[in-house]
């Protein structure tokens, strides 16, 4: 049974991409590894377009990239993420599965995640994750039913650092640090905004 | 920030339509702090509305209210008011009671295009995608030069996966406005997305021709900036996967006939993308990512 551990870095991540276009859909892809012992550490995250989701160009291109930097780095891509436009709206298809569908195919323990919009201002983890269903290629992928739940303790699904959430509202809050996140739409303005590291928003787990 | 500058940036703001929330919430409650509204004439009432839409945006509905109340002083009636008053519900009613709000406005004035366009997106909101498409044809029908109606029906459509429909919504947006790059670069990308690359193509290298500096610039000395380098990504990706796959060379849904030099713009994008990564930026910064690039360019 695969189990999936979420970095520090790879959640504030997804929170900071979230927060500087708060009333757009955005998305990204997961960079990690599997271990030996059966955990996929999911150490970092790129972000890809917060502008005309879905368009298809770009995204390839993005897709490409990123999985060309994650290489380098002796890392695949092991997910993808995103937030919906509305904070109701909690729904990975059609967009996000067909990418998802597509990084499972390269690896196969892909997991996808969707950011719960009522939850991220809150201090608890704020994702959704989706994971294919067995059996038939076509099926739709679902929030599986995790005992327990998906980022509570002993979980399948858990972060690093239990206190990512609240770290990452406070950079937002206190330190505008999304003011510095950039992701690939915004380096395809200007080549100098580094997507792909985003060293500016590394901060290390207090 | 001193009150005036404040000022300044949110009436710049204004001209551009931006939405930055945050900020003009911010700089907005700046200058009611400090009374420079007093002293702003008549267009503290734009002001105002700036103000008290940003506030429903980050969730400060109290300070939406004080502004609302008065517009609504102000103006009693107006239409303008009334729409502001319909999204200040919009963000704490069930969508349903602000559907409700905006057919009652609209029986009794057919003619407010911003109700009836919030009324459209409400609609929107709550997954009721035909009706909206429905409404926001006829809307369409009607006020056929709104061209962000062209837009929304375009998004709509392409969230739906209905792409051909989509870039039949930007056809008109492109009549409506021959020269901006951005609606041409959007209809590139649609009908990429649709499957049919020579008219993607075609476009990607129409938004260069509109973008790529100024003519007398030999075209080896310039160095793509923004949108272009955008474009040259699409041309890039357009000639690769045609080469890869012949069939999508003569496979096309508009008819768009099959691009002659498909091997020279390769050639002449990879060329392109290389020297938009070389080159210093404005600031004299790096480009970021330029080997994981030259190696994208150079694979074939």
């Amino acid at each position: 049974m695969v189990s999936y551990a979420l970095s520090h870095r790879a959640y504030v991540k997804i929170f900071l991409h979230a927060a500087k276009h708060p009333h757009r859909p955005v998305n990204g892809v997961l960079v990690g590894s599997a271990s030996s012992s059966g955990v996929v550490d999911i150490q970092d995250v790129i972000p890809l377009l917060h502008h005309w989701t879905s368009l298809s160009p770009m995204m390839e291109i993005g897709l490409d990239l990123a999985k060309g930097h994650a290489e380098c780095l002796g890392l695949s891509l092991v997910g993808y993420y995103q937030a919906c436009e509305r904070t109701d709206d909690a729904a990975l298809a059609p967009v996000g599965e067909r990418v998802a569908q597509q990084i499972q195919n390269q690896f196969n323990d892909a997991i996808a995640f969707v950011i719960d919009g009522d939850a991220l201002g809150s201090g608890e983890a704020a994702l959704i994750p989706y994971l294919p269903q067995p059996g038939a290629d076509a099926a739709p992928w679902r929030p599986p039913s995790f005992d327990p739940p998906a980022f509570t303790p002993g979980s399948q699904v858990t972060l690093v650092n239990p206190a990512s959430p609240s770290h990452a509202v406070a950079l937002v809050r206190d330190n505008r640090l999304h003011d510095q996140f950039g992701d690939f739409d915004d380096h395809l303005e200007d080549v100098t905004i580094d997507w792909l590291s985003n060293k500016a928003c590394i901060i290390p787990s207090v | 920030m001193s009150v005036h500058s404040a000022l300044e940036e949110l009436a710049r703001y204004r001209a551009r339509n931006k939405r930055a929330s945050q900020e003009v919430f911010e700089k907005g409650t700046l200058i009611l702090q400090k009374n420079g509204h007093k002293k702003m004439g008549d267009e503290v009432w734009d002001f105002l509305e700036q103000l008290a839409l940003a506030a429903i945006d980050v969730g400060r509905l109290e300070v939406a209210d004080r502004c609302l109340r008065q517009l609504s002083d102000k103006f009693p009636q107006s239409p303008r008011v009334n729409c502001l008053a319909g999204i200040r519900l919009e963000a704490s009613e069930p969508p349903e009671t602000a559907l409700k709000y905006y057919s009652d406005l609209l029986e009794a004035d057919p003619t407010n295009v911003a109700v009836w366009k919030r009324r459209i997106s409400v609609l929107r909101r709550m997954g009721q995608m035909e009706e909206a498409i429905s409404e926001l044809s006829q809307y369409l029908d009607t006020f056929y030069t709104d061209i962000e109606g062209w837009l929304e029906l375009a998004d709509i459509y392409a969230c739906c996966n209905q792409y051909d429909y989509s870039l039949q919504a930007l056809s008109h947006t492109l009549l409506l406005a021959p020269q901006n790059p951005v609606y041409a670069l959007q209809f590139a990308e649609t009908a990429y997305t649709a499957g049919d690359l020579p008219l993607s193509l075609k476009m990607f290298l129409m938004v260069i021709d509109m973008t790529d500096g100024d003519e007398t610039e030999c075209l080896s000395e310039s160095t793509p900036l923004g949108i272009t380098v955008r474009a040259w990504y699409g041309v890039k990706l357009c000639t690769r996967r045609m080469s890869r796959d012949p069939q999508l060379v003569t496979t096309s849904a508009s008819g768009t006939s099959p691009p002659r030099h498909a091997a020279i713009l390769d050639e002449l994008a990879t060329e392109r993308l290389r020297v938009a990564y070389s080159s210093a930026g404005k600031k004299g910064d790096i480009a970021q990512g330029r080997g994981i690039v030259f190696s994208w360019v150079a694979s074939p």
